[in-house]
């Protein structure tokens, strides 16, 4: 039962706008956590605010009993979480190994920060594109670098921003495979992800937000129950079409 | 220290003017015109040469100065700064940079280096107000740059090619679509920013002697004011450049001459680490 | 997959070897062996800067700044006390790096032209105070080294072909530096930083820590540039030494002509530009002030708008470091997703 990530009431404002505010919940190890809501509900801010690329205006977020809150987010990510980016951000001079490799520098020299970046690609399924340039990447392959070059930093919770955005449904059962055997090793997940049918299928709990505040929480079945989440979210209708596939 | 305090307000309405220039350039193109005092040297040589050869004094050559460099900015700004809009900065840093390098070099050329000077009747005159007294040549700037700062308001604020030039600056994509052609709007408001910055040199020469590389004496001074008041913002350099006036010649009250510009760099310097968007714009 | 002797290393490796023997096969006092050591030394000052310019993409315009320090340091310690510029030279780099360590922490969140204005506006900073604290470095007349004949101790000689080798060294040791750089964890690091920040902090890049380190050596080596330059002129004064175009721009300029981030790239760019500058003053100075001046500006100007990628571009085996210089330099959409 013991957390591993504890987000204690953070908040974050811009100007007069609160992005985020007092969100609470508690990650335990080997645990996935949806994200959901619809957009602009400051699901990507509360990435940023987690591991350190936007500064809390109040709240604490614990890490395996370190205060991690106003920490730059590379020593975030030597404590054991970093996030991918929503439209992946890889370095585009450098080749896929390049990039992957230069995460893996956080703990490892360069030739053992290369073998790592190897192990992660094989893992992935990504060693024929090894050498590839990002620049010619599809962008599925662009994903699932963002997502290797995060798992080169070797944390122990992982934020992922849509990483199935773009993929048809085999890649999409493809990487939640690959989730799934992260899991059974220990690492924990945060996932913001817009497809319900991967959501359900994978988060152990999920968090609904809106307006930036945490308006439910439980099992996907639970939440897909309540009345409030169903008010805010699943009534839009985006989710409702999802909802008839899975 | 109220003389000062005085003295400062005059300098500074003048600097304000010039820095709007660079101002406006940096608001409309988004480019950072190293160039820009090479301007206020070409202003400065032909308000110069209306006074030497055709009587006039510099405050009315200024207009002269004004329309000339609004011709030679518009040109350059269609042959040379279109190319590198989209252009990463390190581009437009350094074509900006090669343009100062030409344009210094080549009034080195033509003008030769002699420092040239006017000479008009209220050079050495002045108001006296109790304590205080007020250099004509001074104040006759003063009036000048506030009545082209009104002028430019208006301009801005009521024609429709100053409104051309205020949408190209907040979304040139939808200033396009209501039928603005932007790339002439870049070239106006380019031509526009450098010569208000001309105007400002021609006000200033019967106080300041030019020669080629005057402008490097003011690259630094406008850089400043532009950045306290907020790169981009009109009003704000016009703010800066009185605040910029008032420091400079207070601190010549505590500093040696030599180490005005000191002072200067260090606001600088602090302000661009402080608050990048300005000491006076926003909140 | 490293090759030991690409064609690349080969190239480099000949031309350094024709550099060595130059001296033997040309008249050892003679005016093309002056012009020579500059072609090596601005080199090594522009390899100096390409570590913050290109691998970094920090766009800096005052590296005169460190440029000036190194040749102050230096020659004020010989002139006051005595010492070596040998030990000068190094003083000055750690003076240098002090400084770049000092004006790191208010700039290090700045990118493009406003990192390029508050560099500037540092280098101009030196210059006034080195013209203005007269009682400690002369004031606007300058400094002047003593001719001493030869003393190889005190980094004096009677020969150009001493100081010829000496600037040959010391680019030779620039070039290590930088590829040591470019090559190891900090260049992945930095390249990083350059494509995106963000990202790069995120995957656990201490990016401050890694600017940081790239600008410290970086000036560091133009410090040592600066002092190897004040031995060979013997003469210099505060507005040459932190000149804006004179030094902080032909260092940057002659790094993006020559190819940005690449290791080629500054000694092309440094053979193919201190000539043409050496010719232009040879025949047009005497035409006009100004115009040989002129003539660098223009083609300046006429690099950004041809071909912003360099003359490495043309180097078929460097598509990578032409697509870091494209990122860059170069009109891309690649680098408005770094800023």
């Amino acid at each position: 039962m013991n957390a591993l990530l504890q987000a204690d009431a953070i908040a974050v404002t811009f100007g007069g706008l609160k992005a985020v505010d007092g969100v609470s919940f508690t990650l335990k190890a080997g645990e996935i956590i949806g994200l959901i809501g619809p957009n602009g509900a400051g699901k990507t801010t509360l990435f940023n605010a987690l591991v350190g690329l936007q500064p809390l205006t109040s709240g604490k977020v614990v890490l395996d009993g370190d205060t991690v809150s106003g920490l730059k987010p590379h020593k975030v990510a030597a404590k054991g979480m970093t996030k991918t980016f929503q439209n992946a951000a890889l370095f585009p001079d450098m080749s896929v190994v390049e990039n992957v490799m230069t995460a893996a520098l956080l703990r490892h020299d360069l030739a053992g920060a290369r073998m790592r970046a190897e192990q992660v690609l094989d893992k992935l399924g990504l060693s024929p594109i090894a050498e590839a340039d990002v620049a010619d990447l599809t962008f599925p392959q662009k994903a699932l670098v963002e997502m290797a070059r995060a798992l080169a930093t070797e944390p122990r919770v992982l934020l992922l921003d849509e990483v199935m955005a773009a993929l048809t449904p085999n890649e999409m059962d493809e990487v939640m495979d690959v989730i799934r055997a992260l899991k059974a090793e220990g690492l924990s997940f945060l996932v913001v992800e817009h497809h319900m049918r991967a959501i359900m299928a994978l988060c152990d709990r999920l968090l609904v937000v809106n307006f930036g505040r945490l308006i439910a929480q439980g099992t996907p079945a639970e939440v897909a129950a309540n009345p409030a989440v169903i008010e805010a979210y699943l009534g839009h209708g985006a989710a409702g079409k999802e909802a008839a596939h899975g | 220290m109220l003389q000062a305090l005085v003295d400062g307000l005059l300098l500074g309405g003048v600097y304000g003017v010039i820095a709007t220039g660079l101002s406006l350039v940096f608001g409309v193109l988004g480019v950072v015109n190293f160039a820009h005092a090479e301007f206020l040297m070409l202003g400065m040589y032909v308000a110069w040469f209306a006074w030497r050869y055709l009587g006039l004094d510099p405050l009315i050559g200024s207009v002269l100065s004004f329309i000339v460099v609004f011709a030679v900015g518009y040109g350059v700004q269609r042959t040379l700064i279109q190319r590198v809009l989209k252009a990463p900065p390190a581009a437009q840093v350094f074509l900006t940079v090669g343009l100062l390098i030409v344009i210094e070099n080549a009034a080195l050329m033509v003008f030769g280096s002699d420092f040239r000077s006017v000479s008009v009747p209220y050079q050495v005159e002045g108001y006296r107000l109790g304590d205080i007294f007020i250099g004509a040549p001074y104040l006759y700037a003063f009036i000048a740059a506030v009545i082209l700062a009104a002028a430019l308001w208006l301009f801005l604020d009521r024609s429709w090619m100053g409104r051309a030039i205020r949408a190209v600056a907040q979304d040139p994509m939808a200033a396009t679509l209501v039928g603005v052609d932007t790339g002439r709007t870049y070239g106006l408001a380019f031509g526009l920013g450098v010569a208000l910055t001309a105007f400002g040199g021609a006000v200033i020469l019967p106080y300041i002697t030019v020669s080629p590389t005057i402008g490097g004496q003011f690259v630094v001074l406008m850089f400043t004011v532009v950045v306290l008041g907020g790169l981009g913002s009109v009003a704000g350099a016009l703010a800066g450049g009185i605040m910029v006036g008032i420091v400079q010649s207070m601190s010549t009250l505590i500093f040696p001459i030599q180490l005005q510009n000191l002072c200067l760099f260090v606001i600088f310097i602090a302000v661009l680490a402080l608050r990048p968007q300005g000491l006076i714009k926003g909140a | 997959m490293r090759q030991l002797f690409s064609p690349g290393r080969v190239v480099l490796l000949l031309f350094f070897v024709a550099a060595a023997v130059l001296p033997l096969v040309v008249d050892p006092r003679g005016h093309l062996l002056r012009v020579a050591a500059m072609v090596l030394l601005f080199a090594a000052m522009a390899q100096s800067w390409n570590i913050v310019g290109g691998l970094a993409n920090q766009i800096s315009l005052g590296h005169a700044a460190f440029f000036g320090l190194g040749a102050y340091t230096s020659t004020l310690l010989f002139l006051k006390l005595g010492v070596s510029p040998w030990i000068g030279m190094f003083a000055g780099a750690v003076v240098a790096g002090v400084a770049a360590a000092l004006l790191s922490i208010p700039t290090f969140r700045l990118k493009g032209h406003y990192f390029a204005l508050a560099t500037l506006a540092f280098a101009e900073v030196m210059r006034v105070i080195a013209n203005s604290w007269a009682g400690l470095t002369g004031g606007p007349v300058g400094l002047s080294i003593p001719f001493m004949g030869t003393q190889p101790a005190y980094f004096a000689f009677r020969a150009v072909s001493s100081y010829y080798w000496a600037i040959l060294g010391l680019l030779v040791f620039v070039c290590i530096v930088f590829q040591l750089l470019a090559r190891g964890a900090i260049g992945y690091r930095l390249r990083a930083v350059r494509e995106n920040e963000n990202a790069a902090e995120v995957a656990g890049v201490d990016t401050f820590r890694v600017k940081l380190t790239a600008s410290i050596i970086s000036a560091g080596l133009t410090a040592m540039c600066g002092t190897v330059f004040a031995q060979f002129t013997f003469f210099f004064d505060p507005d040459s030494i932190f000149s804006l175009a004179g030094i902080s721009v032909r260092m940057a300029m002659i790094a993006i002509v020559g190819g940005l981030g690449t290791l080629g790239g500054p000694i092309i760019g440094a053979l193919f530009l201190i000539p043409l500058e050496e010719v232009a003053n040879a025949y047009l100075s005497s035409k006009a002030a100004g115009l040989s001046q002129l003539v660098f500006g223009l083609i300046l100007i006429a690099a950004i708008l041809i071909q912003p990628r360099g003359i490495m571009a043309f180097w078929p085996k460097k598509r990578r470091a032409a697509r870091a210089a494209r990122s860059s330099v170069a009109p891309a959409q690649a680098a408005a997703k770094g800023a």
